[in-house]
C-alpha cells in the first residue's frame, strides 16, 4: 500500500515536472513576441486610435459622425484628388505590369550581357523619390535636358513646354515618371517567379504540341501567379499613396492626389483647426481605401484560384 | 528550342536598347546638371556631358580694363568689363564655378595688354555645387548626419524586435499564430501617412516630437513586421537538426541562437536591414510632419527643390549625395533581394 503510494507520488511529480516544462516551452513564443506586441500597442494601435478619435470629434472636442467628412468633401480640390488618384493607380499599375512582364520574360532568356542589362535596369528603383523628382524636374523645364536632347537630335525645333500641363496630361506625366522608377522592382519579383518555371515543364508542353503563346498562358502565368499577386498588392498600395513626385515636379495643388492633399494641409496651411481635421480625415480615408484595395484583391485572387482548381 | 529568328532577335535588341537608353540617359544628363555652373545652366540646348573647363576671351579696353567674353553656344558675347580683382573673382566663382583668386586673373589678363585679345581656359572646381549645397542650404550637413543616425536607429529597432518575432513564428506552434501573422501583415500594409499625423500627437505627449528617435520609432513600424516576415521564412529553412546537435553538445538555447542560427540567418538580416535603411533614408512626408529643426537629408533636398528656382544645380548636387548611399546599399545587398524572392541570380 505504502509502496504503491510512493510510486503514485513519483509519477505525479514527474508528470508535474513534465507539465512545467511544457508550460514554459509554451510561453517561449509569447515571450519572443512580447516586444512586438508592446511596440505595436504603443506606436501603432495608439496613434491609429487617437487618429480615429480626431476624425470623429469636431473642433470643440464633441463627438460627431459626419461633420469632418463633410469638411473633407467640401475642401478644395477633393474631387479632383480622388479622380486623379484612381486614374493614377489604375493606369500606372497596368502599364508598369505590362512593361515589367515583358522585360522579365526578355531578361530571363539567358543571353550574353543579360546579367549586365538586369543590373542596369535595376538602377532606377535604388534612387530616392526626392532625387527622382529633381531628375525629372531638371528635364521637364523649358530649357531642361529633355528639350535639349530632342533639339540636338533635331526631332523638334521648338522646346516643348511640359510644366504647364494640366489635368489628365499632368497625371500622365506623373505616371510616366513613376513608371520609370518602380517598373524594376516589379520586374525583379517576376524574374524571381520565372526562375521557378522548370525547363522540363516547358519542354514537355512543346512535345505535346503547345506553341509559345500557349506555354506562356497555361504554364508561365499560373506559376507566376503568387509573385504577381504579391507585387500587384504592393504596387497598388504604393500607387494610392503617390504624392512626392507630383508636388516636387509640378508643385502643390497642380495635380491633386489624396496624399498630396494631406501633405498640403500639414505643410502649407498648418495650424488652422479645420486644416488639421481635414488632414486627419483624409489620412483615415486613404488608409481605408488602401486596406479595402488589399482585401478586395486578396479575395478576388483567391476566388479565381478556387474556380481554376475545380475545373 | 529557344532559338529566335532574325526578326525576333532584332525586335528584342531594339526593345533592350531602348530600355538601356531610358534608364541611362536621364541619369547621365542629371549628373551633368549637378556639375554645371550658372553659365552652363542658362544655356540652351544644354550640353549632354559634364564639362570641366571654362574658356573665356579677354580683350583689353582703352581705359585699361579687361572685357571678358564668354561663348554660350551662339558665339562670344561680352559679359563683364572690369579691372577690379574682387569683381572678377566674384563673377568667375558665381558664373563659372572657377575659384581662382582675382589677383591671379588680373595677372593672366595683363598679358593681353601686350599681346592683344587672348583666350584663357580655366579648370572648374568640380565639387563647387556640392560645397554650395552644404553652405547655402541651411542645416544641410546636420541633415546628412541626422539621416545616417535615423537610418541606423531604424535598423537597430527593427532587427532586434522583428527577428525575435520571426524566430517565434518559424519555430513554435502556438495558439493565435495565424491571427498574429495576419495582423503583422495588416500593420505592414498600413499606409505610413495614416500613422504619421496621429503619431505627431503621441510624440508630443512623450516629448519626442522633432527628435531623431521619434522618427526612427515611426519608420520601424512597417519594418518590424517586414523583418519578422523575412527572417521567419529564413529560420524555417535553417536545419533544425543543426540546432539540436548544438544542444546535445551542451549549448543552451541562447548560445545555440547566437552561434548557429544567427550566422545562418545573416542574409535575411542583411536584407531586412536594407529595407529599414531605405525606408528611413528615402522618406519625406513623415519627416515633414514630425520634425521642425531636426530635418533629414531627403527633406532638406525636397525643400531646396521647392524654394530655389535659380540654382537648381545646387539641389541637384545635394540629391546626388542623397542617391549615392541608397544606390550603393541596394547593390551591395542585391544578392539578398534576389534570395528573398526565391533566388534570382543578379
Amino acid at each position: 500500500m505504502n509502496s504503491k503510494d510512493n510510486i503514485q507520488s513519483t509519477n505525479d511529480s514527474s508528470e508535474a515536472a513534465h507539465k512545467k516544462a511544457i508550460i514554459s516551452k509554451k510561453i517561449i513564443p509569447y515571450l519572443l513576441l512580447l516586444p512586438v506586441f508592446f511596440y505595436y500597442a504603443v506606436f501603432w494601435l495608439f496613434p491609429v486610435l487617437s487618429g480615429m478619435k480626431e476624425v470623429f470629434t469636431d473642433i470643440n472636442g464633441e463627438f460627431t459622425l459626419f461633420s469632418n467628412f463633410k469638411l473633407m468633401l467640401e475642401s478644395d480640390l477633393f474631387g479632383e484628388a480622388v479622380f486623379n488618384t484612381a486614374t493614377f493607380a489604375a493606369v500606372s499599375v497596368v502599364l508598369q505590369y505590362f512593361l515589367a512582364l515583358m522585360l522579365a520574360v526578355l531578361l530571363s532568356m539567358k543571353f550574353r550581357g543579360s546579367k549586365l542589362l538586369m543590373f542596369v535596369s535595376m538602377i532606377p528603383m535604388a534612387i530616392t523619390p526626392t532625387a527622382v523628382a529633381i531628375i525629372w524636374k531638371t528635364g521637364l523645364v523649358r530649357d531642361g535636358w529633355i528639350n535639349s536632347f530632342l533639339m540636338q537630335l533635331s526631332i523638334i525645333d521648338k522646346p516643348i513646354v511640359f510644366m504647364n500641363s494640366e489635368g489628365l496630361a499632368a497625371v500622365f506625366l506623373i505616371i510616366l515618371i513613376d513608371t520609370w522608377t518602380v517598373t524594376p522592382s516589379v520586374m525583379i519579383i517576376l524574374i524571381a517567379g520565372l526562375q521557378g518555371v522548370q525547363k522540363e515543364l516547358k519542354e514537355a508542353a512543346y512535345l505535346f504540341g503547345a506553341n509559345k503563346w500557349r506555354i506562356f498562358k497555361d504554364i508561365i502565368i499560373p506559376i507566376l501567379k503568387p509573385s504577381i499577386t504579391t507585387s500587384i498588392i504592393m504596387r497598388l498600395i504604393a500607387a494610392i499613396q503617390v504624392w512626392a513626385i507630383a508636388v516636387m515636379v509640378l508643385g502643390y495643388s497642380k495635380v491633386p492626389f489624396l496624399v498630396e492633399r494631406i501633405a498640403f494641409y500639414a505643410d502649407v496651411v498648418p495650424g488652422v483647426d479645420t486644416s488639421s481635421k481635414i488632414a486627419f480625415t483624409l489620412s483615415f480615408t486613404t488608409t481605408l481605401i488602401v486596406l479595402a484595395a488589399t482585401v478586395f484583391y486578396l479575395m478576388a485572387s483567391k476566388k479565381r484560384t478556387f474556380s481554376g482548381g475545380e475545373k | 528550342m529557344d532559338k529566335l529568328n532574325v526578326i525576333q532577335k532584332t525586335v528584342m535588341t531594339i526593345v533592350l536598347a531602348t530600355l538601356v537608353l531610358i534608364v541611362v540617359l536621364p541619369l547621365m544628363f542629371f549628373t551633368t546638371v549637378s556639375f554645371s555652373n550658372a553659365a552652363e545652366m542658362s544655356q540652351f540646348p544644354k550640353s549632354m556631358l559634364p564639362n570641366f573647363n571654362v574658356t573665356v576671351k579677354v580683350v583689353p579696353t582703352e581705359e585699361g580694363e579687361f572685357e571678358v567674353f564668354y561663348d554660350s553656344g551662339e558665339g562670344y558675347t561680352s559679359i563683364i568689363t572690369s579691372k577690379r580683382a574682387s569683381k572678377l573673382e566674384t563673377h568667375f566663382t558665381r558664373q563659372y564655378a572657377v575659384t581662382v583668386p582675382g589677383e591671379q586673373l588680373i595677372e593672366d589678363f595683363s598679358q593681353t595688354l601686350v599681346k592683344g585679345p587672348m583666350e584663357f581656359t580655366y579648370k572648374k572646381d568640380a565639387f563647387y555645387n556640392f560645397k554650395q549645397f552644404f553652405s547655402i542650404v541651411p542645416n544641410a550637413s546636420t541633415a546628412l548626419k541626422n539621416s545616417i543616425i535615423v537610418s541606423l536607429m531604424t535598423i537597430l529597432i527593427s532587427l532586434s524586435i522583428g527577428s525575435l518575432a520571426g524566430y517565434a513564428m518559424a519555430r513554435y506552434n502556438f495558439k493565435l499564430k495565424r491571427q498574429i501573422n495576419v495582423s503583422l501583415l495588416i500593420v505592414r500594409m498600413f499606409p505610413m501617412v495614416g500613422i504619421s499625423i496621429p503619431m505627431a500627437i503621441l510624440l508630443i505627449r512623450f516629448g519626442l516630437f522633432d527628435t531623431l528617435i521619434g522618427l526612427a520609432f515611426l519608420y520601424s513600424i512597417p519594418n518590424i513586421a517586414l523583418t519578422s516576415w523575412i527572417t521567419s521564412s529564413i529560420f524555417i529553412g535553417i536545419n533544425k537538426e543543426l540546432e539540436e546537435a548544438s544542444m546535445v553538445f551542451g549549448a543552451n538555447n541562447f548560445q545555440t541562437f547566437m552561434r548557429i542560427t544567427l550566422p545562418l540567418a545573416f542574409p535575411a538580416l542583411a536584407a531586412s536591414s536594407m529595407y529599414s535603411f531605405l525606408t528611413a533614408w528615402n522618406d519625406t512626408i513623415s519627416a515633414l510632419i514630425l520634425t521642425n529643426e531636426n530635418q533629414t537629408l531627403a527633406l532638406v533636398v525636397y525643400k531646396a527643390i521647392g524654394t530655389t528656382s535659380s540654382g537648381i544645380q545646387y539641389a541637384a548636387a545635394g540629391s546626388i549625395v542623397l542617391i549615392l548611399p541608397a544606390l550603393v546599399f541596394t547593390f551591395i545587398i542585391r544578392k539578398y533581394i534576389g534570395q528573398m524572392w526565391g533566388g534570382v541570380e543578379l
